[in-house]
């Protein structure tokens, strides 16, 4: 690790299927003000900016952060921007921090956005490749058979993913910024929802949304500057990773892959975290469809191989539980890809520092923040915490 | 090093046709513009500097604040550059040899680039003064502006 950097200041919008009542770069002023306002500064204050989306074809705009760059406030300053698909908001926060740990930053702004409302992403993924085969299947379509190869190697009850998608929209009802607020969900109306993409049903499929999320990321000094003028302590970052593998690569598993073992391994060692399930009080982790909440929990290392379902299935995971998963409501409920990474990124601080609000742990000393993209093959996760590294 | 091989030589090709739509949302600044040119009147916006940028932005292009400020420009201007299209293809506004230009309207600060309806190149010089000519049904767009006349001594 370099220099020390510390979450200062973190913003999101009002996250919703359409935003139409701003354009795209009034939505993500609108997290950007409120990163901004958390942090007590202005634009002047920042020295750089580090921005994410997921790909360009999902609002088609070509290389969107040219077209932002005034709006942004980056005119005359270093203006960066990330891409790695569905963990692109992630892996924006971890370049953003490099700067700040490399030193050649201060104070970086780091945004991650998307504005789905522009087109349908999930078939923009689909279009017909020639000589390949045509499956028309999304995200979704893709994911579902190893998600069926979770089942059959641990032998899940049918209903895991049933108790992950209700505990997560229960959770974002406690979230004023989630998208979906479904009071009167319940155990059987997630059960009772469509087969989209068996074994994964309507209600356990993530949302389609436009959002964006900001954070002010400071170095040591100034962390420690900004803490004592606001009263809300910064989320040190105490390890951060990114991983990749090719997705067709031999001998490749599809349901816990490398890439993410490995990024786990690596953001734990870093954070001197040896017993994860002990040792990390919260998790907000990438699952846009349900079953992925047990299948992280055995990647990353919370439970052992085939083990992770009977967390979910013993409510371990739930707000009371002893490894909170997802407080805020997760990907199930919010969905702006390119910045739903970066808002368990977000997340994570806020429940450092406190700021949840309806959904705040009590205590919680060091929270892991992750997220997966492309065909899980991409990861980037951080672990902050509120003691200074 | 031969060349590289290509469908002539038996390998297979296919095209790859992507179609595919897209929506946009204005925001409350380029709403207003539009709404504007709809009603036959073009706005502009007092950037930080006092300046008026036509069309506006909802932000300013050199610190990023916030614009909101709104005001009408005239609907009479000048040609700040040009270049003339003598070849027209489909597709054009115009179905007849005219001229790109940046029109800078009276009483804003910078120019828009639109479509200068004149005889001929001889007929369009950087000073030129024009008027828009609005189009005879308008929806919100830029095309409610149909074309750029020359006036005055100009024409």
């Amino acid at each position: 690790m370099g220099n020390r950097v510390a979450v200062i200041g973190v913003g999101q919008t009002q996250h919703a299927a359409v935003r139409g009542d701003v354009s795209l770069p009034g939505l993500i002023r609108e997290a950007v003000y409120r990163a901004l306002d958390d942090a007590q500064m202005t634009m002047a204050d920042i020295d750089a900016i580090v921005i994410g989306k997921a790909p360009d074809f999902f609002e088609g705009i070509m290389m969107p952060e040219g077209y932002l760059a005034e709006a942004l406030g980056a005119v005359g300053k270093p203006f960066f921007r990330v891409h790695t698909a569905g963990s692109v908001g992630g892996s924006t926060a971890i370049v953003a921090a490099s700067h700040i740990e490399a030193g050649v930053a201060e104070r970086v702004l780091t945004i991650g956005w998307e504005m789905q409302s522009c087109s349908e992403a999930m078939w923009a993924l689909s279009f017909p490749i020639p000589f390949q085969q045509q499956l028309v299947a999304g995200a979704g379509g893709y994911f579902a058979p190893f998600i069926r190869e979770y089942i059959r190697r641990s032998n899940a009850p049918d209903d895991i993913g049933v108790l992950v998608a209700l505990k997560d929209r229960l959770n974002a009802l406690k979230n004023p910024y989630a998208h979906l607020h479904e009071p009167d969900i319940t155990y059987d109306s997630v059960k009772e929802s469509f087969m989209l993409w068996e074994p994964i049903r309507y209600s356990e499929t993530c949302p389609s949304s436009d959002g964006a999320i900001a954070m002010v990321l400071g170095s040591e000094s100034v962390a420690e500057a900004t803490a004592a003028a606001t009263g809300v302590r910064p989320a040190w970052v105490h390890g951060m990773s990114m991983r990749s593998e090719p997705s067709m690569a031999s001998g490749r598993d599809q349901v816990s892959p490398q890439a993410g073992k490995d990024c786990a391994a690596d953001v734990f060692a870093q954070a001197g975290v040896t017993d994860p399930r002990a040792e990390i009080d919260v998790v907000e982790m990438y699952v846009p469809f349900s079953w992925y909440e047990p299948m992280w929990l055995e990647n990353l290392g919370f439970a052992a191989e085939g083990e992770g379902w009977k967390m979910t299935e013993q409510g371990a995971t739930q707000l009371d539980g002893d490894l909170p998963v997802n407080c805020s409501g997760g990907v199930l409920s919010t969905n702006p890809i390119g910045a739903s990474g970066m808002l368990r990124f977000g997340e994570a601080a806020m429940q450092v520092r406190g700021q949840c609000g309806d959904h705040q742990i009590d205590g919680v000393r060091r929270a892991l923040g992750h997220a997966y993209g492309g065909a899980a093959q991409y990861y980037a996760m951080w672990v902050v915490g509120a003691d200074k590294p | 090093m031969g060349e590289p091989s290509g469908p002539g030589d038996g390998l297979l090709s296919a095209p790859l046709v992507i179609e595919y739509p897209f929506n946009r949302t204005t925001g409350p600044v380029i709403g207003a513009f539009l709404t504007g040119l709809r009603d036959g009147i073009v706005t502009g916006i007092t950037g930080e500097d006092g300046r008026i940028i036509c069309p506006p932005v909802e932000y300013d292009p050199t610190s990023g604040a916030p614009l909101t400020t709104m005001v009408p420009v005239g609907s009479e201007g000048e040609i700040v550059s040009w270049s003339w299209v003598g070849a027209v293809r489909d597709g054009q506004i115009l179905d007849h040899p005219h001229a790109l230009a940046l029109v800078r309207l009276d009483g804003a600060d910078t120019a828009m680039l639109h479509v200068v309806d004149a005889p001929s190149a001889d007929a369009v010089r950087t000073g030129a003064r024009v008027r828009i000519r609005w189009a005879e049904e308008r929806s919100g767009s830029i095309t409610d502006i149909a074309a750029f006349e020359l006036i005055g001594a100009d024409a």
